[in-house]
């Protein structure tokens, strides 16, 4: 058609939705790694009392973004209503709001157990009174008989929670730097080496136990090979972008010319981390200070590639 | 089966934006915020050098057959009528704007709480809105069943603005997308839109 094109990006979602993307992927995969550890590497009730809490606390943060911003917050109950899941099958929201719930409610389940066995939680008064309670004390036993399904019921809502943020931006069809797989496949291995990186800031902190050694060299490995195949991910993506229509090349320009993007993101959030820690597994470390820098590195790489994700959408408009 | 279509004449729009002021009385918008009109006409000079062109390019909510914006809508609130109108039911929608990333066409906006308040004191006491969301044209869904055009081809001063039905082989606009004169935007993008642009003069003679 006989008109100019132009080409524009989207002032809609920005790091609000960015941060709502980022907490629920982070909270999701933290919580899947903790009980999948839990249930077959090594029993650990600390890490999942911090697992299910950090998933929750986070969760319930990145839905508060969304949730501020809707324009009618009474009509959200649509979404809460199962039913909403089947009725719009093609809208990820739709899916997202019930894993996120789905989670939340099974991670507290799961964790229950482990809570009335901590000392800590009998000396808060509320949360004393709240755990004491027959009701929840029936309710720990039966979920203690059947902790194993209730632990998968909570990661693989936790995996839809985590592969769903992905999948929500390529269904715009409109955005050429979403809508491709390389989208989904990019949150989905973010989601789970920020939560890598998330426990082992955990494990050498807070939960410092030589006990859990193994678990922490694994994690190490797991998120290695996590960023790896991140960096492998966006050289995929670049490729798609370059070679692609005007609204992707646009969005190229943008994600590769500027530099929180590619020395932020791609620099000190992917390829620094992965020497320090490549460095670690191979020779190992005197001390914990390189290993928790490049998880704190891993940790704000994941919160600049949605932010910058965001910001580069660009639409073409034939007018 | 009715399957309604606008056609738009990119020759005969004079650019007078009369549609934009009687799609906005019609279907009280805020007029007040430029981001939130439901049709917006463009004024875009075209081409180079001695061959620029003033070039008038009337924008809407183009009714695909595979809405992307009902494909992403969490909540159902946007929906398609059997004669194809794609609209938004005001107290279903949340507001979340998926619709609004997801259209290629720029057709959705946010109607907020704000622009209510402005709307009770622009539009007096006919104010109909009673629930923030997201707006879009319904092609004056409205109207249509009165057997009346959408405003915004009642009121086009150069007839550019056709209205009709495309399962009516005797309907002019019908017969134009049935020519290829008329064009969609942007198909390849698969949304299958029911608003089309005549584009070249020759084809008038």
């Amino acid at each position: 058609m006989d008109v100019n094109m132009t080409y524009a990006t989207q002032e809609m979602w920005t790091w609000w939705l960015a941060i709502y993307l980022y907490f629920g992927g982070l909270g999701a995969a933290t919580l899947a790694v903790t009980f999948l550890t839990d249930m077959y590497l090594k029993p650990n009730r600390a890490l999942v009392i911090w697992g299910a809490g950090a998933g929750v606390v986070l969760l319930a943060l990145g839905s508060l973004m969304l949730f501020g911003h809707l324009l009618d917050k009474t009509a959200v109950l649509t979404v809460l209503n199962p039913m909403a899941m089947l009725n719009q099958s093609s809208a990820w929201i739709a899916w997202g709001t019930q894993f996120i719930i789905w989670m939340m409610v099974w991670g507290v389940l799961y964790a229950l157990p482990y809570v009335r066995e901590t000392e800590f939680p009998h000396r808060v008064p509320g949360i004393r009174d709240l755990i004491d309670k027959p009701f929840v004390i029936g309710t720990s036993k039966l979920v203690q008989r059947f902790h194993r399904s209730v632990g998968w019921l909570a990661v693989i809502n936790g995996v839809g929670v985590a592969v769903y943020t992905g999948l929500l931006l390529q269904s715009f069809p409109a955005v050429a730097l979403w809508h491709n797989p390389a989208v989904p496949l990019l949150f989905t291995v973010s989601a789970f080496s920020t939560a890598m990186a998330f426990l082992l800031v955990l494990m050498y902190t807070l939960l410092h136990d030589q006990a859990d050694e193994h678990v922490r060299v694994l994690y190490e490995r797991i998120d290695l090979v996590l960023i790896a195949a991140e960096l492998v991910i966006l050289f995929s993506l670049y490729q798609y972008l370059k070679n692609g229509s005007e609204s992707a090349v646009r969005s190229l320009e943008l994600l590769w010319n500027d530099y929180g993007w590619l020395i932020g993101f791609i620099g000190f959030g992917l390829i620094l981390p992965f020497l320090l820690e490549l460095k670690g597994v191979m020779r190992g470390w005197g001390s914990r200070v390189p290993i928790l820098t490049a998880a704190v590195l891993v940790l704000a790489g994941g919160y600049l590639l949605r932010h910058y994700f965001m910001y580069a959408g660009v639409y073409a408009y034939p007018w | 089966m009715t399957h309604y279509a606008m056609v738009i004449d990119l020759n005969t729009c004079v650019g007078c934006n009369a549609c934009m002021a009687a799609c906005a009385m019609e279907n009280q918008t805020p007029v007040w915020d430029k981001n939130k009109w439901r049709t917006y006409v463009h004024d875009k000079e075209i081409g180079l050098g001695s061959d620029v062109q003033r070039r008038f390019f009337p924008r809407l909510c183009n009714h695909c057959d595979n809405p992307p914006c009902m494909t992403v809508c969490p909540t159902g609130a946007t929906r398609k009528k059997a004669n194809g109108i794609v609209f938004v039911d005001q107290d279903l929608c949340m507001g979340c704007g998926a619709c609004a990333m997801a259209c290629p066409y720029h057709a959705r906006v946010p109607v907020t709480r704000r622009d209510m308040r402005e709307g009770r004191e622009f539009y007096g006491s006919d104010y109909r809105r009673t629930s923030p969301s997201m707006d879009k044209c319904s092609f004056c869904d409205h109207l249509v069943e009165q057997g009346r055009k959408p405003a915004c081809v009642e009121t086009c001063v150069g007839y550019s603005r056709m209205f009709g039905d495309l399962d009516d082989p005797n309907d002019p606009v019908a017969q134009m997308v049935a020519s290829g004169a008329a064009r969609a935007l942007m198909p390849h993008i698969g949304t299958r839109p029911n608003v089309y642009y005549i584009d070249d003069i020759r084809w008038r003679g």
